[in-house]
């Protein structure tokens, strides 16, 4: 458990103090426990370890005395013998646990400037400012900079003491107010049990010294005996420490055992454990191999299109796609760059289609500018959603692929042309380039100077796009950004949406709901209607492996 | 700080249950509104600050003053380990905070804040304990008062030379002009002459911390001028040699005439007050449920062997005159009686006009009050007894 506990007492001369803290220091991680911000601070454990090298592995709390001789930064002068656990020069504790590599070490402070700082603050806090109902008990307090605080307050008698009585807190102090918190049943219990166990020692004490002499009767009569000096020769005697009062001269010992134990109990009855939704289904998909994740079956992506030819003759264009890889056509170098060429009504267009899962078919004169093509728009897509051919010579269905390239001239099939959803992009080289109506002549400077561009579409873009769609167009249309991180807001975007389509897909297969449900969960979801062709066209996107592995998984822990 | 205020904020509620317990009658001026106002007010109310070196006496002293607690129990007082608020608002007619705070702590570290502690304070009280060494005590009254007076310099400071029961009286006054000689000299020699201290001499075992107390009341009623005048043309009239205007529950004098006081007088009319407040708790409480064993029937007359009579009126719930006067001037006692009503009449007036001004004008009201109700007064027709 990442935390310090400290006993803290209320000196009468002093006022609060630390008198004995107990920290846990980690072999792996050198800096002192309660420090996020990383300074470097030696490693008690990994010294002592490798110095005291012990056979006993499993009884891992076994208390040690060793020559931890920096105990007390404070000096001894500014300590009496009721604020101070440890003789000047005397070491502290330490308990080695070698199975998890921590050392728990009790001294009268901590000897992180900063870590005493928080932790003398937290005692002025639960001894001088904070109330508790009916003066003992826990409280808890704290804020982000100095740490939160688990306060224990109790009393312990003292007959010799001002009002009979001397105060004393525990406190448990972390920087992790949920983890705390949530410790609090458990820390608690165990500080209550440690504390009754205290009062009960020091009230044999306290009923025994007041049998021999009472001390209010005695205090009265002193009083009046002679008026005005009746306490004097209480100023100079000297306050007297816990052991004492508990009459237990190894008790700094025992409570090193015990603040340990809780130290060590605490951080084994919680874990934490970083929650992470499901994977993402582009670093699954991608991955031709087996991905195994904390149980996490092999997961065996869908025959991918373009790796898995299913006639020879695409396996030929394949073949001969990669030999024509350095042919000369023009290339697409960047979505900007597609865009530029396109102009942006255009690719508003093409984007829209694509992002819906329309089939986009392309022709052009050369492979490399189709490859370069679908290269570029595959951005935008998720990863399972892209089926591309590349380069085919004939028409390919939709179902197939929404991806198609095809060389300029080639016929497209009737009963395309008449029913289904696609768009069609031509791309036309100069050399062709005929008194076209429909075509839009390249301008820019570029490869594709001279270029001639024209857009077939069966399909019309409504007026409100996907909301994913406007975030694209806004990104791009911010000249401020490098591609590069134009490529990562786009990833972003697209694992946002996914993990919407994701908690959709539970959704839908998760039993019986209605409609109303649904549009509730959208809503949530911040999905409108005109997100809705885009989800439903990316749920596909989720292989069945991974399909059945969202299923199966308990929501708590996805 | 933060943390400091959460004590407040806890005693605000604690002192907003005490409100609700009381009738309404009980509450003066500002009170007798609602609820609302007194939120508003209760951190506006004058705030006085105890403090001083550990076992110096600071909460000893507010339990005996406030709290009726017996000086020998004082000795069972355990040690104050945080800033006890203690509001002296409802339970009497002062209204204050009495804020005690542990003497081992440095209020002045910035882990608190010490402007929210000292910004708004009326008066310091810094406890010195005279049977101890006061050296140290000296040294840090120094730092206290130059420090609270950088923050707040319209902080009255007053010095309690504490514990003094076991000194002798040439031991008194000789300590008293050694902690003044040292104390200003401090001063001085930090280049803060301009800061006044005043110095008591008190004792939980006699009246003089009440005394004392009185003084550093006192001076947080803006009133007591008016009521100064009041009494001194009360006593005028009707052959009174010394009157106070008591707070009955602290025993506090919150105003008197402008003839000197002496020691034994006002402990006398303490000790009446102490007389009327247990006769009253074992034979005068009839009716069910009202507890309080002062009431407007509340009046009484002792006769002293030496020919002096002390008399005592109650003028509201909280407040109580009382005289001394000669047993010769007491022959015409309807007179003095009548004249008391018109006094009654215009400490009502003084306090229905602070009702109204609602701190606003408060100076400039004050004024035309006090020329208003001495006007008033000799209206209402106070006979002179020597005619």
């Amino acid at each position: 458990m990442n935390a310090v506990i400290a006993l803290c007492h209320f000196c009468e001369i002093h006022g609060p103090r630390v008198l004995f803290c107990t920290q846990a220091h980690h072999a792996a991680e050198p800096q002192h426990v309660l420090d996020s911000k990383g300074e470097e601070y030696p490693s008690t454990f990994g010294h002592h370890f490798h110095k005291r090298p012990r056979s006993s592995t499993n009884e891992s709390l076994s208390s040690v005395s060793s020559d931890l001789t920096t105990c007390s930064s404070a000096s001894s002068t500014e300590h009496c013998e009721a604020c101070r656990s440890f003789q000047p020069g005397q070491p502290g504790f330490i308990s080695n646990d070698h199975e998890a590599k921590i050392s728990y070490i009790s001294s009268q402070n901590p000897e992180h400037p900063e870590l005493f700082t928080i932790i003398r603050q937290a005692c002025i806090r639960s001894l001088s400012c904070e109330n508790c109902q009916g003066r003992e008990g826990p409280i808890f307090f704290g804020e982000d900079y100095y740490g939160y605080t688990l306060s224990y307050m109790f009393i312990i008698k003292d007959t010799q003491a001002r009002g009979l009585q001397r105060g004393y807190s525990i406190i448990v102090v972390m920087m992790d107010k949920i983890y705390l918190l949530n410790s609090w049943p458990f820390l608690v219990k165990h500080m209550k049990s440690l504390i009754d166990e205290l009062k009960s020692k020091s009230n044999k004490v306290y009923e025994q010294e007041q049998t021999q002499r009472n001390q209010r009767a005695e205090r009265l009569h002193r009083e009046f005996l002679s008026p005005g000096d009746f306490y004097r020769g209480g100023v100079n005697k000297p306050f007297r420490a816990l052991v004492v009062l508990t009459g237990d001269a190894n008790l700094f010992k025992y409570l090193h055992m015990r603040f340990s134990w809780i130290l060590k109990a605490g951080g084994n009855r919680i874990t934490e454990k970083v929650l992470e939704g499901p994977p993402l289904e582009e670093a699954v998909d991608l991955d031709d191999e087996e991905v195994t994740e904390e149980g996490f079956i092999k997961v065996s992506t869908k025959p991918a299109v373009p790796s898995s030819p299913e006639n020879p003759s695409q396996s030929e264009g394949h073949q001969s796609e990669d030999e024509l890889e350095g042919d000369e056509g023009p290339v697409f170098s960047s979505l900007q760059h597609l865009r530029a060429v396109l102009g942006s009504l255009n690719f508003h267009d093409v984007a829209y289609n694509v992002l819906i899962g329309n089939q986009l078919i392309a022709r052009a004169d050369c492979k490399s500018t189709l490859k370069s093509l679908f290269k570029v728009l595959k951005v935008i897509l998720p990863a399972g959603c892209c089926r591309i051919i590349s380069h085919s010579p004939t028409y390919q269905a939709s179902w197939k692929c929404n991806f198609l390239g095809l060389s300029t001239g080639t016929e497209l099939p009737e009963h395309l042309i008449t029913s289904e959803v696609y768009l069609l992009l031509d791309v036309i080289s100069p050399v062709n380039l005929k008194q076209d109506s429909n075509r839009v002549v390249s301008r820019t400077a570029g490869p594709f100077k001279g270029h001639g561009i024209s857009i077939t579409s069966s399909s019309v873009v409504p007026d409100k796009v996907p909301t994913i769609l406007s975030r694209i167009v806004t990104t791009l249309n911010n000249s401020d950004l490098t591609p590069e991180i134009v490529v990562t807001v786009l990833t972003t975007l697209k694992e946002e949406w996914m993990n919407k389509v994701k908690l959709l897909f539970k959704f839908t297969r998760a039993g019986s709901h209605t409609d109303e449900d649904t549009e509730k969960l959208l809503k949530i979801l911040q999905a409108k209607v005109e997100d809705k062709p885009l989800l439903r066209f990316w749920i596909t996107a989720l292989s069945s492996q991974y399909r059945s592995h969202l299923l199966t998984s308990i929501m708590g822990t996805t | 700080m933060s943390s400091l205020e959460e004590g407040s904020g806890f005693g605000g509620d604690e002192r907003y249950c005490v409100v609700g317990s009381f009738p309404q009658e009980f509450h003066y001026s500002q009170e007798g509104h609602n609820g609302e106002v007194k939120v508003s007010d209760s951190d506006a109310r004058p705030r006085i600050l105890l403090m001083g070196l550990r076992r110096s006496g600071k909460s000893s002293i507010q339990k005996v003053v406030f709290h009726k607690m017996s000086p020998n129990e004082t000795l069972f007082l355990e040690s104050t380990n945080k800033i006890v608020k203690d509001d002296i608002n409802n339970s009497s007619f002062v209204q204050f905070q009495i804020w005690d705070f542990p003497g081992q702590m440095d209020f002045f570290d910035p882990a608190f804040d010490s402007e929210m502690i000292f910004g708004t304070c009326e008066a310091l009280v810094y406890v010195i304990d005279a049977q101890d060494d006061y050296m140290d005590a000296l040294a840090k009254l120094h730092v206290t008062v130059s420090r609270a007076y950088k923050v707040n310099p319209n902080i009255k400071f007053k010095v309690f030379i504490h514990k003094v029961d076991g000194l002798s009286d040439d031991h008194k006054i000789e300590t008293q002009r050694d902690i003044h000689r040292r104390a200003n000299e401090d001063l001085a020699d930090a280049g803060l002459e301009c800061i006044h201290l005043s110095f008591y001499l008190t004792s939980i075992y006699d009246h003089s911390i009440f005394e004392a107390f009185s003084k550093v009341v006192q001076k947080l009623i803006p009133q007591l001028p008016t009521l100064e005048n009041l009494l001194n043309i009360l006593i005028s009239n009707s052959g009174i040699e010394k009157a106070f205007l008591f707070d009955v529950v602290s025993k506090i004098y919150i105003a008197t005439d402008s003839s000197p006081v002496d020691m034994q007088s006002y402990e006398l009319c303490c000790d009446m007050i102490d007389v009327v407040i247990d006769v009253s708790c074992i034979y005068g409480v009839e009716r069910e449920g009202d507890e309080s064993a002062y009431d407007s029937e509340s009046s009484s007359i002792i006769k002293l062997n030496n020919s002096t009579v002390l008399y005592l009126k109650e003028v509201n719930k909280f407040l109580a005159l009382v005289c001394l006067l000669r047993e010769d001037n007491f022959d015409r006692q309807g007179l003095i009686d009548y004249n008391f009503l018109c006094f009654k009449k215009a400490i009502e007036e003084v306090f229905a006009i602070r009702e109204k001004a609602n701190g606003v004008e408060r100076g400039a009201d004050y004024a035309a009050l006090t020329s208003d109700s001495l006007d008033n007064t000799q209206a209402n027709g106070l006979v002179a007894t020597k005619s």
